[in-house]
């Protein structure tokens, strides 16, 4: 489904991202995990588009990434959930739906706003929403188009226990419908009981690239380590 | 092209849901309506009373060169000119942006072809510049139609001789940059600017050292029908000389000039921008930052500013509690410029000065044009304290809990803007004084105007944004605040230092009583802004 080749970033001379690559097949849900600053958001914003890759090749679903046909097959959940100050919750779900070509969104539209609790909210405009109710805006535009692949940037930052729990669940919903996920995050609970395979990365560079098993065996068999210390051990400054 | 249609609806549900916004309230619109009825009828009167002035205007002038006039057209379009070429300098430093983040979140993923995205927000951005212009034609037509025979042609002339030459600034800036991106030339980028600039300044300052009079000479190439050529500035002066000379063909064909430039910088975007949306995702950010940051709702981080992060600094201690509001606005200046106390624009201005006082001193120049600079930058402060970006700061809970008197903490906040503002002022005004021998009590009597003036803007712009939650209120009632002032504040101290200056024929005494004007206004609002304050803190405990 996605297919990362030497992948690398350069900003103002500086290497954020070197010669990264990974594949992601169909229904995996994997982790991308580092420290801030380890390269994980600009690797993620380099796939959506967002930012100009310096070298590689980024292929989702055998298309070039830039493309439309690659752009109707993927959503993008931001770190920073911005939303437009004017339009209503209601009405960014029918701009989603028109900008991605979805004919019968408004069922699936009332289905994603009661299962974050905004069904109420409707009405609401952007500028009169706390950041965790954009987040949950944020969440819900993403998934009405109901795309093949998931890239989620740190999702779980500002959202209430709540929504946090929901967001799991969706995970585990989204994989059981054979989604692919891939979520950027520096906080390695709660992707232990979702993620298939977690890659750990650290100044730019994949360090770690193993399902959670492997790692969690890795962890035990050397000195009785939890998965977390061992993220900590793997991405500890020399 | 379905990327218009669904960016046409969303515009349209915004403006809808602005209208409804604004309705909410209607009441507030009532002093709107008054105002649109006094242009309303300043015009009939105006277009009643222009047959009889319009025959006059015109044979007088008749075959002599009108000096006034001639400097009058030089003055406006030299700053013209100077603004369009620092917009094409600051082009070379950082990209400018027609989107909003919610566009970056929403759309810039989206599969949406990015440059219909483009040619979109960029045919967009004219509605801003023929808003502004609107609004400036409605002030000021009653005026002119009693001057001019000011007709609807003439009028729509006017209002897209202004509103194109804002508009296009903003495409090419984005062009300049594209450029930079695509082929990595910004060097050349900028020394063309530059060179194109130092032409510039050559052609306007040699005719004046050949000319008797330097000024008159300065303005002869610039204010001369060749100029109109010139592109952009000179487009929309001769487009807008329509209501002096009546040429629709000729005003025609510079509307069709702007037409075909507009299409060839459009297409020249879309060919080299690519795949843009890394080029205006800071610009973006940094607009939303902005915005968010005035109205409070974010905190001022260091990343927000072009700051020399690596400059080392050895800051002096300034005391506790208030202070450190002192000492934070001291660290990220230290940072922003040379010098936290003197930046490299107040140092060109303040030279600027020093010269025009030299030129003076030594009858290049009127000694007049030193007093035109001085009251400019009075109005300049002014705009500078209404557009103080990081006022929603007030409103932060750590500016409230800093264990400290209202007034402190205040004062201690804009303190480094005053003494930014008095070393300026000083700097400014000490030499030209010696050098272009003015009177003495400037030394004293334009720090502290200035000061006033800075301090009037910031009220302004402090009242409704920390005192008013809702975001129409703010944007409605500010303007109504700043013609307040300028009605029952400005009118009547300038009335008065006319007067005097009038009577007395000397501008030291008119200046006087400017500054005495301003420092009563400038008590007035301090007084109710520290009044606001003290209520935010009510209402948020």
């Amino acid at each position: 489904m996605l297919t990362v080749t030497q992948l690398t970033k350069v900003y103002n001379k500086q290497t954020a991202v070197k010669e990264v690559s990974f594949h992601l097949d169909g229904g995996e849900v994997v982790g991308l995990l580092g420290p801030n600053g380890a390269g994980k958001s600009t690797t993620m914003k380099c796939i959506v588009g967002l930012l100009r890759k310096t070298a590689g090749e980024i292929q989702i679903g055998g298309y070039d990434h830039l493309s439309v046909e690659a752009k109707k097959l993927f959503s993008y959940i931001p770190e920073t959930p911005y939303v437009y100050d004017l339009l209503t919750i209601w009405e960014h779900m029918q701009f989603v739906a028109q900008a991605y070509g979805v004919k019968e969104w408004k069922h699936r539209a009332l289905e994603l706003l009661e299962m974050y609790e905004l069904e109420d909210k409707q009405k609401k405009l952007g500028r009169d929403l706390s950041k965790g109710m954009r987040q949950k805006v944020s969440i819900c535009c993403a998934l009405l188009p109901d795309p093949k692949l998931l890239f989620f940037d740190e999702p779980m930052i500002g959202l209430d226990p709540k929504a946090i729990k929901n967001t799991k669940n969706l995970f585990k919903t989204l994989k059981d419908q054979g989604k692919t996920i891939l979520v950027s995050t520096h906080l390695i609970e709660g992707l232990e009981s979702i993620a298939d395979r977690i890659m750990i990365m650290k100044e730019g560079e994949i360090i770690g690239n193993d399902s959670i098993a492997n790692l969690k065996l890795q962890a035990e068999s050397g000195s009785g380590l939890s998965l977390e210390d061992l993220f900590l051990e793997l991405t500890k400054d020399e | 092209m379905n990327e218009v249609r669904l960016l046409l609806k969303k515009d349209f549900l915004i403006f809808i849901n602005n209208l409804l916004l604004i309705l909410r309230n209607p009441l507030r619109l009532i002093p709107y309506g008054i105002a649109a009825g006094y242009f309303v009828f300043m015009y009939s009167k105006g277009i009643a009373g222009s047959q009889k002035v319009a025959s006059n205007v015109n044979m007088d002038a008749a075959g002599e060169v009108d000096v006034t006039q001639q400097n009058i057209i030089g003055g406006l379009t030299l700053l013209a000119l100077i603004f369009f070429i620092f917009q094409l300098y600051r082009a070379t430093k950082n990209n400018i942006t027609f989107f909003k983040m919610a566009d970056v979140n929403l759309l810039f993923t989206a599969p949406v072809k990015p440059e219909n995205l483009l040619l979109y927000y960029m045919a967009r951005s004219i509605l801003p510049a023929l808003g502004g212009s609107m609004i400036f034609l409605v002030y000021s037509g009653g005026q002119l139609a009693s001057e001019f025979d000011l007709d609807v042609l003439g009028g729509l002339f006017l209002l897209f001789g202004f509103a194109l030459y804002f508009f296009l600034i903003f495409p090419l800036r984005f062009l300049i940059y594209t450029l930079h991106t695509r082929f990595g030339i910004l060097e050349q980028l900028r020394v063309g600017v530059l060179l194109l600039g130092i032409a510039l300044s050559l052609l306007i300052l040699i005719p004046g050292f050949l000319a008797p009079v330097f000024w008159e000479g300065m303005f002869a190439w610039i204010s001369s029908p060749w100029f109109n050529l010139f592109p952009v500035v000179g487009w929309s002066r001769g487009m807008m000389s329509y209501f002096l000379e009546g040429n629709w063909i000729l005003s025609t064909t510079y509307l069709l000039l702007y037409g075909i430039t507009y299409y060839a910088v459009v297409k020249l975007v879309i060919q080299y921008s690519g795949h843009y949306y890394e080029d205006v995702l800071e610009a973006t950010q940094n607009n939303e930052d902005r915005l968010e940051k005035a109205k409070g709702t974010k905190e001022v981080t260091e990343d927000a500013y072009s700051l020399n992060s690596k400059k080392q600094l050895a800051l002096p201690e300034f005391g506790l509690g208030a202070k450190a509001l002192y000492w934070r606005n001291y660290v990220q200046s230290s940072r922003q410029d040379l010098h936290p106390l003197i930046g490299l624009y107040t140092g060109g201005m303040a030279v600027l000065g020093i010269v025009l006082a030299g030129l003076g001193h030594f009858d290049w120049f009127s000694h007049q044009v030193l007093y035109f600079y001085l009251l400019f930058l009075l109005f300049f402060y002014f705009m500078a304290g209404i557009g103080r970006a990081n006022i929603g700061d007030l409103k932060k809970p750590w500016f409230i809990l800093i264990p400290a008197s209202w007034s402190s903490k205040f004062w201690n906040m804009i303190k480094l803007d005053l003494v930014q503002t008095l070393i300026f002022a000083l700097l400014l005004i000490v030499p030209s004084v010696l050098i272009g021998d003015y009177n003495y009590w400037l030394i004293l009597l334009f720090p502290i105007g200035l000061i006033f003036a800075y301090v009037i803007g910031l009220g302004v712009n402090l009242i409704p944004q920390v005192g008013l939650d809702e975001g129409w209120d703010r944007i409605l009632i500010k303007p109504l605040m700043i013609g307040g002032i300028v009605v029952f504040g400005i009118v009547p101290t300038l009335f008065f230092s006319g007067l005097l200056f009038g009577v007395t024929g000397k501008f030291i005494y008119g200046f006087g009583a400017a500054v005495l004007g301003l420092g009563f206004v400038a008590a007035i609002l301090t007084h109710v802004t520290l009044d606001i304050l003290k209520r935010l803190e009510f209402k948020e405990l």
